[in-house]
């Protein structure tokens, strides 16, 4: 039996949407595909799995090998680019795709170097709106949307950097 | 321009090991498995860890691409001639680092 439910997370809380991911696996619900926010799970009480979520832009078939030889299953992935893996969770110490800091915080600044390439293109798209500015209302309302997406993505911005501090080396 | 080989010292303890490893040539998970017996389990190194690492050092021509052919699924590796001058000079910076040290070390514990 799957079941399904919906909850955003934004990229920089990935290490929250592991943790919740874990604690619906040891409730028997485990995550089998991801899709615009929404997670099915399947129903297995008896089972218990670590989940990981990894950040890559350049996923090829020995990067899924490689993770599969080292007891890692391959599940999704949302955008192409961040791919949920699972691992059983009977193992005594909890096992982890990063074993170092400096790569954590190197997967945090890829993160952001992603979503800034996004956010310049948004804002490259958004342009039209100003050039072209009669004053309509549906104008307006789109100035509106564009202020919720930039602030959105200033706060993303500012939860990267601290993550990013975080894990710097010292 | 390829960089000198004195430009990447200090290694990590995780890249030094990574570089040792490839003595011969391997594939990641190989890798990951050398490094735990030679550091005698000191050093665990997670998948995400690795690949991130083996994709820079390869981007740096540390390491290069082993052509391997009756396996396609997975991607072999080993030293370019830099990646060898790279490990055998930090090797002998940690050696001298502990030799010139030693007598020192020794008195503090002695005392």
């Amino acid at each position: 039996m799957t079941v399904k439910k919906f909850k955003l997370f934004l990229a920089p809380d990935v290490e929250k949407e592991e943790q919740w991911l874990n604690e619906m696996s040891r409730q028997g619900l485990h995550l089998i595909k991801y899709q615009y926010f929404m997670y099915v799970f399947e129903e297995d009480p008896g089972k218990s799995y670590v989940y990981q979520i990894d950040f890559r832009q350049d996923a090829k078939k020995d990067y899924f090998q490689l993770y599969e030889d080292a007891g890692w299953e391959y599940m999704t992935n949302a955008l192409s680019s961040f791919y949920y893996f699972r691992t059983n969770a009977t193992k005594s110490t909890i096992p982890k795709l990063y074993s170092d800091k400096e790569s954590i915080h190197d997967s945090y600044r890829r993160m952001f170097g992603f979503y800034w390439l996004i956010f310049i293109l948004f804002l490259v798209s958004q342009v039209g709106v100003f050039i072209t500015w009669k004053g309509y209302l549906l104008q307006y309302m789109m100035v509106v949307v564009d202020i919720v997406i930039v602030a959105l993505y200033l706060y993303m911005f500012y939860a990267f950097n601290k993550r990013i501090n975080f894990y710097r080396r010292r | 321009m390829t960089k000198q080989p004195e430009a990447f010292l200090p290694l990590s303890q995780a890249t030094y090991y990574i570089l040792l490893s490839l003595r011969e040539v391997r594939h990641g998970y190989g890798i990951m498995q050398d490094v735990e017996v030679v550091s005698l389990g000191e050093v665990i190194l997670g998948p995400g860890t690795l690949y991130g690492a083996l994709s820079k050092l390869e981007k740096q021509k540390v390491i290069e691409k082993a052509l391997v052919q009756d396996d396609d699924r997975r991607k072999y590796y080993q030293l370019t001639e830099l990646g060898k001058e790279v490990l055998q000079l930090e090797f002998i910076r940690l050696k001298s680092l502990v030799e010139n040290s030693n007598v020192f070390i020794k008195e503090m514990e002695g005392k």
